[in-house]
């Protein structure tokens, strides 16, 4: 997978698919911690990592469970079993 | 006749001579016959790539992206495969151009993918075939002709196509139908195969049974339309496995034992006839026991040599077109019982009539 | 030699015989047709490109035919072929202009692979080049068109080509196709701009050429980096209005316009990262054409 940030937002081209895709800015924090982790992430790993105080605990949740699973529709990410 | 494409793969270390028109005739018709980035490979190989002129360099370029990214494709298509098979614990062996390149083989060099051939266990077609389905594999021609026509008379389920990605996918379960005359044998294949290094589950043919399926699919396959494109691939498999001595003698042994003498025979004869490829002496001989009668004989000599030609540019040779349509016939005869044959192409040609389609060139 | 300096009969003869070897941009087309109404069009519109030696290598071959059939005689028709064989359907025979531009265009698309090419207008100012990548119907033709007849050079009206080793655009100066309520605006804008007659009832509706200007064709060999991506949006009614686009949505537009991004893989990702990168990106929605070229030059102002 390779992307490039450009003005806070990232494009990301999977090379497992060919896809190319442009994420928000939520999106390209959570590819990215999802990169850096060299084992998988669970949403509350993520929520802890990148909410700040602008929403809630549980809209931060579902925001993120909404990116996992687009992001798994897309084939960028997987869940593990 | 022009024999442009033949004579620069034959010979790419002669291209820097070449002059503009040469150049402007060799592009055509390596693009007409699907071999234009087999050029541009042949030539980077042979180091002679910096030395053609820029224009006709432009155009080597271009399809070299074109195969880059056919063949990126099938990486990708086969571990899609990979995983929706996995469940079924089913070893998949690459047949063909996936087989080429999962086994790093020359021949795989600038080659054009139109689609992933497969073959697996006949008793598994049907787990296969759903497991494929459920992960987004559909069956094409609806027709209920075709679905038994594919099913019960060749050897394939009809081809089936991605519904995202819309990859086309061949499934065999044998190399020629079972109501062919010649009679290979799957389980001698299988038990031959050989697993494909760092990837589980995926196998690829023996090297004599690469060659020789590469034979029996392009001299009984019904479309010459890329007949020379899979001489091409013959001679490239020959030309790397026929480097050890031993392999010549195996070979001809095995196609004697499955049945494929006659494929084996004209394999031989074309490509050292069109593409120059180096064959011990005694493996023609051996070859010999594959001849066809005489007649027959001059008449394939003919209409191959004319079929396997890529289409003449400005002087239409207007026999090409008759020796291809003769050897559909003759593949679909090699491949059907005759009754059967005959009812298959007028169902073919009424529905031709039907949809109001256009042969393709 | 350019063809203008053919006598008409010379290029009568020339273009049903051997060929014609025009030359446009990186490409040389050797063009061949008897149709009378072609010669005319091409000695128009291509009066400054330059010709070919016979002995040299031609790009493409390509012939412009009254297909023989019964409907010859009743309604003629003009059949676009390449390497010999029909690329199009047969269309009224006279649409051949535009079937020979469209033809063209076609030929460069689907085979030149060696470059990244995006459906986009692109001209240049000062050295650099400003492209307008967009689906057809966002009036870019027209504003390249507009701009072109306002003193910016002309790269291409269509096809972007991006050179993966440089990032440089390769010019390819062609005449600008314009259609339906666009040729009457150039018209009005330009009086002295040179546009062929209109071609009426085509697919995309009556149809214009406008010819290049000389100097883009006489400078066809220098290329130029890109440094400006306008994203246009043709909108009855509006004046112009010049908004910056994030880098990453110009960046999803070129590729979704692109005819061979996929096929550039992930060199075709990074050339065009890099080329937003340097790039200042905005979208124009504009209905006065005026206001949207004094909108690029203030653009192209900016240091």
């Amino acid at each position: 997978m390779i992307w490039r940030e450009l003005d806070g937002e990232l494009v990301v081209r999977n090379a497992e698919t060919g896809s190319t895709h442009l994420l928000g800015a939520l999106a390209g924090d959570i590819l990215q911690a999802l990169i850096e982790a060299q084992s998988g992430l669970t949403a509350d790993d993520l929520v802890a990592r990148l909410r700040n105080d602008t929403a809630s605990e549980a809209q931060w949740h579902a925001a993120i469970e909404e990116v996992l699973t687009e992001f798994e529709r897309l084939g960028l990410a997987e869940r593990a079993a | 006749m022009n024999v442009a494409v033949t004579s620069a793969l034959r010979e790419p270390q002669a291209l820097p001579g070449w002059t503009s028109p040469q150049w402007e005739a060799l592009v055509r018709q390596a693009r007409s016959a699907n071999l234009l980035s087999r050029l541009a490979a042949v030539a980077e190989d042979a180091g002679v790539l910096p030395q053609v002129p820029a224009a006709p360099r432009a155009h080597l370029e271009a399809a070299r992206v074109v195969s880059q990214a056919h063949a990126e494709a099938v990486r990708r298509e086969v571990t899609q495969l990979r995983k929706a098979l996995a469940s079924t614990g089913i070893d998949i062996i690459l047949l063909k151009g996936a087989a080429y390149l999962y086994a790093g083989l020359p021949a795989a060099r600038g080659r054009l993918f139109s689609d992933v051939d497969i073959l697996v266990p006949g008793a598994a077609l049907a787990e296969v075939e759903a497991a494929l389905m459920q992960h987004g594999w559909a069956t094409t021609h609806h027709n209920a002709y075709d679905q038994r026509y594919y099913r019960r008379w060749m050897h394939e389920l009809p081809p089936l196509r991605h519904v995202s990605r819309q990859t086309v996918l061949d499934v065999h379960h044998a190399i020629l139908p079972p109501t062919a005359r010649l009679k290979p044998d799957s389980a001698k294949l299988l038990a031959a195969s050989r697993a494909v290094s760092g990837e589980p589950r995926l196998r690829l043919l023996a090297p004599a049974d690469l060659v020789l399926h590469s034979a029996a699919h392009l001299f009984f396959n019904e479309d010459l339309g890329s007949g020379l494109r899979d001489l091409v691939d013959l001679d490239s498999l020959l030309r790397d496995f026929g480097r050890p001595p031993e392999f010549w003698p195996e070979l001809s042994a095995r196609a004697v034992e499955l049945d494929l003498a006659r494929p084996f025979y004209y394999a031989l004869r074309y490509c050292r006839r069109m593409l120059d490829t180096p064959m011990p002496e005694h493996a023609l001989r051996a070859a010999e026991t594959g001849r066809p009668p005489l007649g027959l004989h001059r008449l394939m000599d003919a209409v191959f040599l004319r079929a396997l030609q890529p289409q003449q540019r400005g002087v239409p040779d207007r026999l090409a077109p008759l020796a291809r349509q003769w050897l559909y016939v003759r593949a679909h005869w090699l491949r059907m019982p005759p009754l059967l044959l005959a009812c298959h192409l007028t169902v073919k040609a009424l529905r031709r009539q039907e949809e109001g389609t256009v042969p393709g060139r | 030699m350019i063809v203008a300096d053919l006598r008409h009969e010379e290029l009568a003869r020339t273009l049903a015989g051997a060929g014609l070897r025009l030359r446009t941009g990186p490409f040389v087309s050797r063009i061949r047709s008897r149709l009378p109404a072609l010669c005319d069009t091409i000695a128009l519109h291509y009066a400054e490109h330059p010709l070919d030696d016979a002995g040299g290598f031609a790009d493409f071959h390509v012939r412009l035919t009254a297909p023989r059939s019964l409907r010859r005689w009743l309604r003629p028709q003009v059949l676009f072929e390449f390497d010999d064989t029909a690329a199009f359907h047969p269309l009224p025979a006279g649409q051949a202009f535009p079937v020979l531009e469209w033809g063209l265009n076609w030929c460069v698309s689907a085979h030149c692979h060696q470059y990244l090419i995006v459906h986009a207008a692109v001209v240049e100012k000062s050295g650099s080049a400003l492209l307008l990548p967009a689906p057809p119907g966002s009036g870019k033709s027209t504003l390249c068109a507009g701009l072109v007849t306002r003193g910016w050079r002309l790269l291409s009206d269509e096809l972007a080509l991006i050179d993966p080793a440089t990032g440089r655009i390769i010019p390819l100066p062609r005449p600008i196709g314009l259609k339906n309520a666009s040729i009457a605006v150039i018209r009005a804008f330009a009086s002295r701009a040179v546009l062929g007659a209109t071609v009426h009832d085509t697919a995309k509706g009556a149809v214009a050429h406008l010819k290049p200007p000389v100097d883009s064709v006489r400078r066809a060999a220098q290329a130029a980096m890109p440094r400006w991506v306008v994203l246009p949006r043709y909108e009855a009614g509006a004046g112009a209005r010049l908004k910056p686009v994030a880098r990453g949505r110009a960046f999803m537009q070129l590729a979704d316009n692109a005819f061979n991004y996929h096929l550039h893989g992930r060199s075709g990702f990074e050339l065009l990262a890099q080329l937003v990168e340097a790039c200042a990106c905005y979208e124009l929605a504009y209905g006065d054409l005026e206001q949207a070229v004094q909108a690029c030059e203030t653009i192209a102002a900016q240091p």
